[in-house]
């Protein structure tokens, strides 16, 4: 499947808040997530042809949200080192105050420090409750594969947990 | 599992993959047949597609795109000596300053168009189609902080530069393409412009707001240009 510019503009209109939706959940930014849409969108522009071997486009947008969402997540992460190499502790912003955006700023800690396919399996399975089958789809690995990455992640989460 | 993550998860009986499959229709007959058929038993499984559809409702804002060819196929030098005149010629530019408003100089506005991989300068009025992508150019005396604005026939406001909140730097320079550009949606009708040329970094979701309701409000220390194409 390769898609003209009308049709992925078409897409975007279809499609955009499958992305918005996780990126938002992800990201945590209503910024962000604006950008994370328009990212996965022009990534698709600018390389149509990423889609030709894609059995599901929905799932496609899966993969691809999530590959951004998870590296802008890293990037946050080194960026806060920088920052906390450079300038003093700031206080936490508004958004994240308050138990619930504890909760989720964990969560985002944590998926910043797992490896990129143990994150990936972590976030589809947990978050977006898919089986193993669905996760080795999207993964393009076997089931056997996600059960072991399930397995790292539970590992590297227990040992984030006793370290904090 | 963490109790944080746990939290976090997905609460329905199939995946969130496998309800925006069967809402985009991606699933097999069989399958969807079977989903539909749960989601009559599932109270929970019924509020989640409602709470999707729901979202799905949402108005996006355009595409932003860099879709122009390399720049040696983007002929701006060569275009913009002859679009210059017709540009100075034909952009109202408006000073602001407290209180006043006066005709001004020294800062414009361009626009390129692509339409099925060919690019043009584009001039005020142009007739453009749903689909086509435009990308803004500025000439600027000074370093400035830019901002492009717009307003479609439905009457629903836009930011199309830059990506975040406020306006941007942008260097001096004559023709400087913006970073970003846009895909058009499928909206027909006039779409106006607003070039706005600031001396500050000024928040523009309110200007975008007073824009859907007849205005905006120019703010000191800002220059606007205004002009429009038609989508058809």
């Amino acid at each position: 499947m390769s898609l003209d510019a009308g049709a992925i503009e078409r897409l975007y209109r279809s499609h955009g808040h499958i992305v918005l939706r996780r990126a938002r959940a992800l990201l945590g930014s209503e910024e962000d997530a604006q950008e994370a849409l328009q990212e996965v969108f022009a990534s698709l522009l600018r390389a149509p042809h990423s889609l030709r071997n894609a059995t599901s486009v929905v799932g496609w947008l899966y993969q691809s949200t999530t590959h951004f969402c998870l590296n802008q997540l890293r990037n946050r992460r080194t960026g806060a080192r920088l920052l906390q190499s450079s300038v003093a502790p700031a206080p936490a912003p508004a958004h994240v105050a308050g138990r619930g955006g504890e909760v989720l700023a964990e969560l985002r800690r944590v998926l910043s420090r797992l490896p990129a396919d143990v994150a990936a399996a972590t976030v589809y399975h947990h978050l977006d409750g898919m089986t193993h089958a669905e996760v080795a789809g999207l993964l393009g690995c076997s089931r056997r594969k996600v059960g072991y990455l399930l397995e790292r992640a539970q590992r590297s989460l227990a040992l984030l947990e006793q370290s904090a | 599992m963490t109790t944080s993550l746990a939290n976090q998860a997905w609460d329905a009986c199939s995946s969130a993959l496998q309800f925006d499959q069967y809402l985009a229709g991606e699933l097999d007959p069989p399958d969807a047949e079977r989903f539909r058929a749960h989601l009559d038993d599932c109270a929970r499984c019924t509020s989640a597609l409602n709470e999707l559809r729901s979202g799905a409702k949402e108005r996006l804002p355009p595409l932003r795109v860099v879709p122009f060819p390399p720049r040696s196929r983007f002929p701006i030098r060569a275009l913009a000596a002859a679009a210059g005149i017709v540009a100075a010629a034909s952009l109202l530019l408006v000073v602001r300053s407290p209180g006043t408003r006066s005709k001004g100089t020294g800062f414009t506005l361009g626009m390129y168009v692509e339409h099925q991989g060919e690019v043009r300068r584009a001039g005020p009025g142009e007739t453009v189609a749903p689909g086509d992508a435009v990308r803004f150019a500025v000439s600027a005396p000074v370093d400035v902080f830019v901002a492009v604005l717009s307003l479609d026939a439905n009457g629903h406001g836009s930011i199309y530069f830059p990506a975040g909140g406020r306006a941007e730097r942008v260097q001096a320079g004559n023709d400087v393409a913006l970073p970003l550009g846009t895909r058009l949606d499928a909206t027909a009708g006039e779409e106006r412009i607003l070039g706005l040329f600031c001396a500050s970094p000024v928040e523009l979701e309110p200007l975008r707001l007073q824009l859907e309701r007849g205005g905006p409000e120019i703010p000191d220390g800002c220059q606007v240009t205004r002009w429009s194409f038609v989508k058809r």
